[in-house]
Order: structure tokens, then C-alpha cells, then sequence
């Protein structure tokens, strides 16, 4: 195999254009060239060939992606992987399987499903996002607080490296010997390596499912709730806040069932053996009520735990009920400072005279803060965006993260040096070195270059499917 | 060059400098301002690991930082100095009901949370948690030129940058010295209940899938035996007061289908079980221990290669597994170093063919004298030797583990200056 068909190479101005950004649509840039493998091996021979030529590349799955890391490379190649669909292995035993890079999130537990496995992480645009970008961003979802993330669940990857081979890391079990290679190529964003075949590890569906919404007037209410499940020992599978704005914004989209008069909600999810799940439900409706819950809903029924998921699901696309635009920010803070992080952002809302929404993952701490502004008023998105970058460095300045699971990508890079120093990045960028010394494996994300740090980054706006309504955003 | 002479705890090969760091500004001073090999060691328990390093230049002592940094009970995390030993962490954080979820057998020994990290080790209970590299949120490292390096912070949830933690776990101080650690917490379980079993590796095995495929959730699953027609199963559950006895239960109940006689242990009988399978994870001294990892349905098979080749070897050989996640310890006893030799020979041979890897950890000295000390390279092992030429390209940490793989003849320490 020595070359690509045609019908495998676009390179038309019109059809290019379709991947000029992912899911983060306020960056775009045109690739020169894209191209669409089958197999490690065709991946291989696009990677050669740009890494003879020092032609960058960009490596791309369903495009969902949030922070702009699989925007092209203009003169660049985008490597698609969405032809890499097979499911290559299912191992029952084990309990792991091997698949392409292009099989859905969603589509791997379906295979399974008869067999009561799953695959855990569960970001919420499953239903097309690949695993092989599940694996760049080191994905979570709304599971994660209790199962981990994409890290967790990944035992082996075959991989193409940025010189063109391909290789393999981890054994296909648990653990094997020597430095975890796949663990630092999983969150990498796609510039270390191209994962074109990964066998995940699944896990038993749980026995009991319990759900619930408990409303508060009050979010920090809601978050001593939160603090009051975890001290007492519980580790919720999901631990799910909105504000009265998101909430507000949820009923009208979805009709899910939300309280509109509530100032938060707190949708708390258990799972696990029948015994522990009843005895921790109980728990939890006690903590709740205890913390002052005005109202606690038990969403008894699949029929039910459906709907509030749909509410919570619908969050980021159902801000276009409230406002025209918004920017959807990714920022995590440890759990105990949420309450102080909501009232400092609502001071710098107030002082911005903008309105941010609120939609996150209490349990773990991982914010969601919705940015609201008219792209029509003069001045908005300005301020609407440096409110936001503020937002997330605000973050870092209360001991959490500039982000929890969108990923840093062309998006954050500028804001990585609030994070780590000028030497933790040198020392980063030593793994960068070591595997991409021309570093043509996705450039210009996660770490801030000159060039990239001058530029700004626009509005957010959903996804063709997310308007669809194809996919969610969590 | 400064010397700094630190009275150590352990017989050392001749006259090494041993240097006992307070915190990160000593250790990036001690490695800036020595050259040669150094060797980083904390309470010393796994040395002999994937390959023991020979008359270092420099002993970096991690066992003077062994302070808690911060403890944030209400956020389930903690960061330590990465010499403190673990067993001291869990005291603390014990006080609130609150572990790190790892319960490795050197803990007994006072392993410390950075030798744990670095060799990759875990406890049983890897089953339900995970090893260190599912329990670690930040590390902050120190590289061989001085440079420090932090990466991860203090949040569970967290993408930004890359995760070098995973890249020093199971390094065994060959690419950077570990300096802090910020892990999360878990909540003690109120109820641990241990079901044993009498079993043969065949059956173990069945019942290991059956429980894996049932609603158990098992936390620890351990098989230990002397052959493969004899040994025993050992399940922990841990949950509410009212749900691990359940789970035990229904843990008893998925072994009878696979016609094992379980009975659940006391809390006194299952302390002094874990113990013994503790106590057989680690070995004794003069035999040989090698780590095998594989698949969880392979369990019957490694036991008869156990055995089989030590018969063939003329030495006595032992399993203990993870059996739920294929992690198996393989013991050789009795007999000569060569006849250990044969035998761990014979088991990578296995290894190789079966796609298992394999590292060796106890051993008599004079077993290194006949045997490579680490078997076939993974396909990665150039991505390994890419990293350590970036991180520590003069080589000077840790020269000998890894045997070849980590590139130039690591057998050997390398003089001072490390060829610069």
C-alpha cells in the first residue's frame, strides 16, 4: 500500500471547508489538503508523507470537540478518521474490546449491551463523538465523578507516531511494565500521537440505577448538599447543579420537569449493587433535605431518569432560548470553593453587565459557566469573552484547573501560563520533543505560542448537530 | 563538589554520597550540584526491581520529605512530599474517614508514596480503584539537570497539559526524580468482608469471570497457590452495613455455582489472610519473584506454566494473582541461582508468546550474574528511550533498571559527568 484512492483525498475549496473547525466554531481555518484512512497502515503513509515533507497535520474524528483542538493547519493535511469504524475484537471474558478510532462513544456499549457491559466515560455528545477523540481529550462525562475518565478505561492503543511509525502502548490488560505510555499519550490533545485502534476496558452495567433533582433557593444550599453526600461517605455516579438561568433555559427547551422557581437544582444519580444504592438513596434525599431541599423529585421510572437527563443534557443549546449568543466556559475549582466561585462570578457578571448561566458537575467541582451577550450589541462579545477568559483563570486562582474536560486545544492555549510556569511547560513540551521533534503533530495546541496568543477567539455557536439536535452538550 | 554526608538507614554499596533532601529546593540543589549516577530511594523496599543499580555516584534520600502538604478533607485530596511513607498518610487521613486507595504490600515495610509511584505499585484492592495512576491528580518532579516540572494540580477533574505522573509511574527513577504528590481520597467503606474458597486454578479462574460478569463489584479477588491442582480464592466486598454482607453473600453464592465451598471470613481470619497473601506477594529472601501481567481469563494457564517449569527447573514455585485484573506475582524457591534462571527463562518464554509482560523483581544477587534483567522489549521501547533522552539525556538516574531498554548499556553506571 503505497497510496490513497482518490475517493480518499479532499482537496476541493467548497469540501474542505467542511472541517475548517470543530466543535469550537469560532476558529476556522481551511485545510490544504484532507484525508481519509481505512486502516493503521493508510494513517501511516499520510503521517510519512507529511513528516517527509514537514507538512503539518491535524488528526481528526467527529469534530465535536470544544476547544478548538482539531482545528486544520492552513498548508496543513487533516487526517479523518471517520472512516475507521470497525469493531475489530470483543472479548467477553475480559471484559474489553478493540475498535477503531472512528466507532462512537455511544456505539461501543451498544455493541456490548447484550452481554451487560458498557463503556463508563460518557461525554455528552456520545452519540457521535469517536473514541478516538474520547482518547485526545481524555473525555469524562457526567459518570465520571465515580468512574474516571478515558484514562481509566483504555488498556492498550495501537498508535502512529508523528515520524510515521506505528506502534503499540499498553499490553491489552490492567498494567503492563515500564513508564504508562498509553496514559501520557490519553489527554494529549493529538499532538503526541494517532490512536487507529483501541481496545477499551468495559464494565458490568450497574444492578440499580437511583435518580433524583433535589431544588434549593439557594445554590450554596445545593453545594453543602453536595458536601454533605460526600462526607458521609457516598460517591454519587453523578453529582449534576443548573442556576435559575439554566434552568429557566432547560424548561423552555426541553420541559423536562425542572422547578422554574427554583434558584438551583441539584440532580444527584447512584448506582452500584441494589443494597448499597437503596441505602445510599436514602442518604441522599436525607442530606438534601437536611441542607434545606424546598422540594425532592425521585425520577423512579427509566421514563423519568430519561427526561431529567434530556433537561440536563440540553443545557448549552438551550441557552439560545435566553439569549442570542453565549460562550460556553470549561473551569474546575475544588469542590468546597464552589459557592465562593458562583458569587465572585456573579460580581464579575454584574460588573461586565453581562449574565452568565450556570450548568455543571458539583460533584467534581467542574464549572460550566454559560456566558450570555447579544453579538448585535456593540462591545458585548469583547466583554463577553474576557469575562470568560477571566472566568477560567479565576479558577486556577482558587486552586482548580482552566479546564476539566473540554480540553486546552487553540482555545486555552494562551491561558496555560496562569496555570503552570514558563519551566512546567518546558518540561511538558520535553514529551513533545521526544516523540514529535518537528512537532507537525497537531501544532499550535495546548501550549501558547506568540502567533497563536495574539489571536482571539469568537462566540460560541452550536454545532451543526447540536442544532440538530443530534447531540448535547454536558 | 559539595558533600553531604547523611548517616544511612541501609548497607550500601561502598561509600556512596547519600543525600537526605528536606524538600524540592534541596533536591533540585543536590542534583545541580553533583554529576554522575544517581540513584533515588525511599524506604528502599523495591530495589531489586526491574534491575538494581549499581554503585551510584549520588543516593538521593527521599525520606526526609515526608510532610503533608495539604489535606483538604472536605475535597477528598491530598499533596505530600513524595517521601512520606504511606502507611503514616493513611494514619492521617484515616482520622477522617478517608484513605488513598491503595493497599500495597510494602506499606507494611513503610514504602513511601513516591517509591509507589515510581515502581508502579498497587495493593489488592486494584481491583475496584485502580494503581497510582487512577490515584494521582499532580505531580511535581525534579529532572537530572535541575529543572522542576509540574504537571496535573490539585482538582480531580482536570485536561490541561500533559500528565507526567503517568509517565514516572512504573519509571522506576529512570526519567525524573518525584518530588510531590497530590492524590485524591476515597471514603472508607464501613463493611469489608473477605469470602475464601478452596480452589484449583481451573475452577479460580471461572469463578474470577463469573464474579466479573455478575453485579458483585468485588474490590479485591485474589487465588494463591502452590500448584495448579491446589490453592485458594480469596473475594473482599466492601460496601454499606447492610450492603458488603449482601454482597458477600451473593459472592458465596456465585462461587457455589462454580462449585467452590466458600465461607465468609472473620474480620480476624481475613486480617491474617490478607497478611499471608501480603507476606506472598513480596517473597523471601532467596527466592526468586518476577511480575506477570496478562489477561484475567489466562489465570489457569499461568499456573500450570508455574508449575510446569519449576518442576522442569527443579526449584518450587508459587502464584499469587490479582486474578480479576491479571496481575500475577510468580515465586521460585529451593534450588540453585541457575535453576531460578531456567525457570524465569521458561515463564518470559511463555510471557512472550502469550502477550504478557513480565518484570522481575526479587531475585539472589547472583541471579543477575546469569540473566538479563529484563525480558524481550515492548514495541514502545523506542517511545521509552526518545523520553529518557529527552528528560535525562545524560543518563545519570537510575543507570542499570530497565537493563537495555531505556538505550546505551545500562548495566553499567556511567562515569561523572555522564558523558557530558
Amino acid at each position: 500500500m503505497d497510496r490513497l484512492r482518490p475517493d480518499q483525498v479532499i482537496d476541493d475549496k467548497t469540501s474542505l471547508r467542511t472541517y475548517e473547525c470543530d466543535g469550537l466554531t469560532g476558529y476556522r481555518v481551511v485545510p490544504a489538503l484532507v484525508v481519509l484512512p481505512e486502516s493503521t497502515e493508510e494513517v501511516a503513509l499520510a503521517v510519512r508523507l507529511c513528516a517527509g515533507q514537514g507538512v503539518p497535520y491535524v488528526a481528526r474524528g467527529a469534530g465535536t470537540g470544544l476547544s478548538g483542538g482539531a482545528l486544520p493547519v492552513a498548508d496543513g493535511i487533516v487526517i479523518c478518521l471517520a472512516r475507521m469504524r470497525a469493531v475489530l475484537e470483543v472479548d467477553v471474558a475480559n471484559q474489553r474490546m478493540t475498535v477503531q478510532p472512528g466507532v462512537t462513544n455511544a456505539e461501543i456499549s451498544k455493541v456490548v449491551a447484550q452481554h451487560r457491559l458498557y463503556f463508563a466515560p460518557d461525554p455528552s455528545s456520545q452519540s457521535v463523538c469517536t473514541i478516538g477523540g474520547n482518547i485526545a481529550e481524555n473525555s469524562g462525562g457526567a459518570h465520571c465523578l465515580k468512574y474516571g475518565f478515558t484514562t481509566q478505561h483504555v488498556y492498550a492503543m495501537t498508535v502512529v507516531l508523528p515520524d510515521g511509525s506505528v506502534v503499540e502502548v499498553g499490553g491489552g490488560f490492567a498494567e503492563g511494565v515500564g513508564p504508562d505510555l498509553r496514559g501520557v499519550i490519553i489527554g494529549s490533545e493529538g499532538t503526541l500521537a494517532i490512536a487507529t485502534a483501541v481496545t477499551v476496558r468495559l464494565l458490568r452495567t450497574p444492578e440499580a440505577v437511583r435518580t433524583l433533582v433535589a431544588d434549593f433557593d439557594s445554590a450554596d444550599k445545593a453545594g453543602e448538599a453536595v458536601s454533605a453526600i460526600i462526607a458521609a461517605g457516598i460517591v454519587p455516579a453523578a453529582a449534576e447543579m443548573l442556576d435559575a438561568l439554566s434552568i429557566q433555559a432547560c424548561e423552555a427547551a426541553v420541559g423536562a420537569g425542572f422547578s422554574t422557581d427554583a434558584a438551583a437544582a441539584l440532580l444527584v444519580e447512584l448506582d452500584g449493587p441494589e443494597a448499597d444504592c437503596e441505602d445510599g438513596y436514602t442518604q441522599v434525599q436525607r442530606r438534601c433535605r437536611e441542607a434545606g431541599a424546598t422540594h425532592v423529585r425521585l425520577a423512579d421510572t427509566p421514563h423519568e431518569r430519561a427526561r431529567v437527563w434530556a433537561g440536563r443534557k440540553a443545557a448549552f443549546a438551550a441557552m439560545g432560548r435566553i439569549s442570542p449568543d453565549y460562550f460556553v466556559q470549561d473551569g474546575v475549582v475544588p469542590r468546597t470553593r464552589l459557592g465562593e466561585m458562583l458569587r465572585r462570578m456573579q460580581q464579575m457578571a454584574e460588573d461586565a453587565g453581562l449574565r452568565v448561566a450556570n450548568v455543571f458537575h458539583a460533584g467534581d467541582g467542574n464549572l460550566h459557566p454559560l456566558v450570555l451577550y447579544s453579538a448585535a450589541a456593540p462591545g458585548e462579545a469583547e466583554r463577553g469573552e474576557q469575562l470568560s477568559t477571566a472566568i477560567a483563570e479565576l479558577c486556577v486562582e482558587m486552586g482548580g484547573s482552566i479546564t476539566g474536560e473540554h480540553g486546552v486545544g487553540t482555545d486555552k492555549a494562551c491561558s496555560m501560563p496562569s496555570m503552570f510556569s514558563e519551566e512546567d511547560l518546558r518540561v511538558m513540551l520535553r514529551v513533545r520533543t521526544a516523540l514529535d521533534p518537528d512537532g507537525i503533530s497537531n501544532p499550535g495546541k495546548i501550549f501558547p505560542t506568540p502567533r497563536l496568543c495574539g489571536e482571539k477567539p469568537g462566540p460560541y455557536r452550536p454545532h451543526a448537530l447540536e442544532t440538530a439536535g443530534v447531540i448535547e452538550r454536558v | 563538589m559539595r558533600r553531604v554526608v547523611v548517616p544511612s538507614t541501609q548497607a550500601h554499596d561502598r561509600g556512596d554520597r547519600v543525600v537526605r533532601p528536606a524538600g524540592l529546593a534541596e533536591t533540585v540543589d543536590a542534583v545541580r550540584t553533583s554529576a554522575g549516577s544517581v540513584l533515588v530511594r525511599g524506604a528502599g523496599t523495591k530495589q531489586d526491581w526491574g534491575g538494581r543499580v549499581r554503585d551510584p555516584e549520588l543516593v538521593l534520600d527521599t525520606t526526609g520529605m515526608d510532610q503533608v502538604l495539604t489535606h483538604n478533607p472536605a475535597d477528598m485530596t491530598v499533596s505530600v512530599q513524595a517521601g512520606i511513607p504511606l502507611r503514616r498518610l493513611q494514619e492521617g487521613v484515616g482520622a477522617h474517614g478517608q484513605w488513598v486507595a491503595l493497599d500495597p504490600a510494602s506499606a507494611r515495610d513503610g514504602a513511601t508514596v513516591g517509591g509507589l509511584l515510581a515502581a508502579g505499585d498497587s495493593g489488592p484492592s486494584r481491583q475496584r480503584y485502580g494503581g497510582l495512576r487512577d490515584l494521582v491528580i499532580g505531580v511535581t518532579l525534579v529532572l537530572a539537570d535541575g529543572s522542576v516540572g509540574r504537571s496535573g494540580g490539585h482538582v480531580i477533574k482536570n485536561v490541561a497539559g500533559y500528565d507526567l505522573a503517568k509517565l514516572v509511574h512504573g519509571s522506576l527513577g529512570s526519567l525524573a526524580v518525584i518530588g510531590e504528590v497530590v492524590l485524591r481520597l476515597h471514603p472508607i467503606a464501613p463493611s469489608l468482608i473477605t469470602v475464601q474458597a478452596p480452589a484449583e486454578a481451573r475452577a479460580a479462574t471461572a469463578a474470577v469471570l463469573a464474579l466479573a460478569a455478575g453485579p458483585c463489584e468485588p474490590s479485591r479477588v485474589a487465588w494463591a497457590g502452590g500448584s495448579a491442582e491446589e490453592g485458594r480464592l480469596m473475594v473482599a466486598v466492601e460496601g454499606t452495613a447492610a450492603g458488603a454482607p449482601a454482597a458477600a453473600e451473593r459472592v458465596r453464592s456465585t462461587l457455589a455455582d462454580a462449585r467452590l465451598d466458600a465461607e465468609a471470613l472473620s474480620p480476624e481470619q481475613a486480617a491474617r489472610a490478607w497478611s499471608a497473601h501480603d507476606a506472598d506477594r513480596n517473597g523471601t529472601e532467596g527466592e526468586t519473584v518476577l511480575a506477570v501481567n496478562g489477561l484475567p481469563s489466562e489465570l489457569a494457564t499461568v499456573a500450570e506454566k508455574v508449575h510446569h517449569n519449576a518442576d522442569q527447573a527443579g526449584v518450587s514455585g508459587a502464584l499469587v494473582s490479582w486474578a480479576g485484573v491479571g496481575m500475577h506475582v510468580v515465586r521460585f524457591g529451593g534450588g540453585e541461582p541457575d535453576q531460578h534462571v531456567r525457570a524465569v527463562r521458561a515463564m518470559r518464554q511463555y510471557a512472550d508468546r502469550a502477550g504478557c509482560s513480565t518484570m522481575l523483581r526479587r531475585r539472589p544477587r547472583q541471579v543477575d550474574d546469569l540473566l538479563e534483567v529484563m525480558g524481550t522489549p515492548p514495541p514502545s521501547v523506542g517511545m521509552l528511550r526518545a523520553l529518557k533522552n529527552q528528560f535525562d539525556p545524560e543518563h545519570r538516574l537510575a543507570p542499570g533498571r530497565f537493563g537495555g531498554w531505556l538505550g546505551r548499556d545500562g548495566t553499567q553506571p556511567h562515569g561523572s559527568g555522564g558523558g557530558s
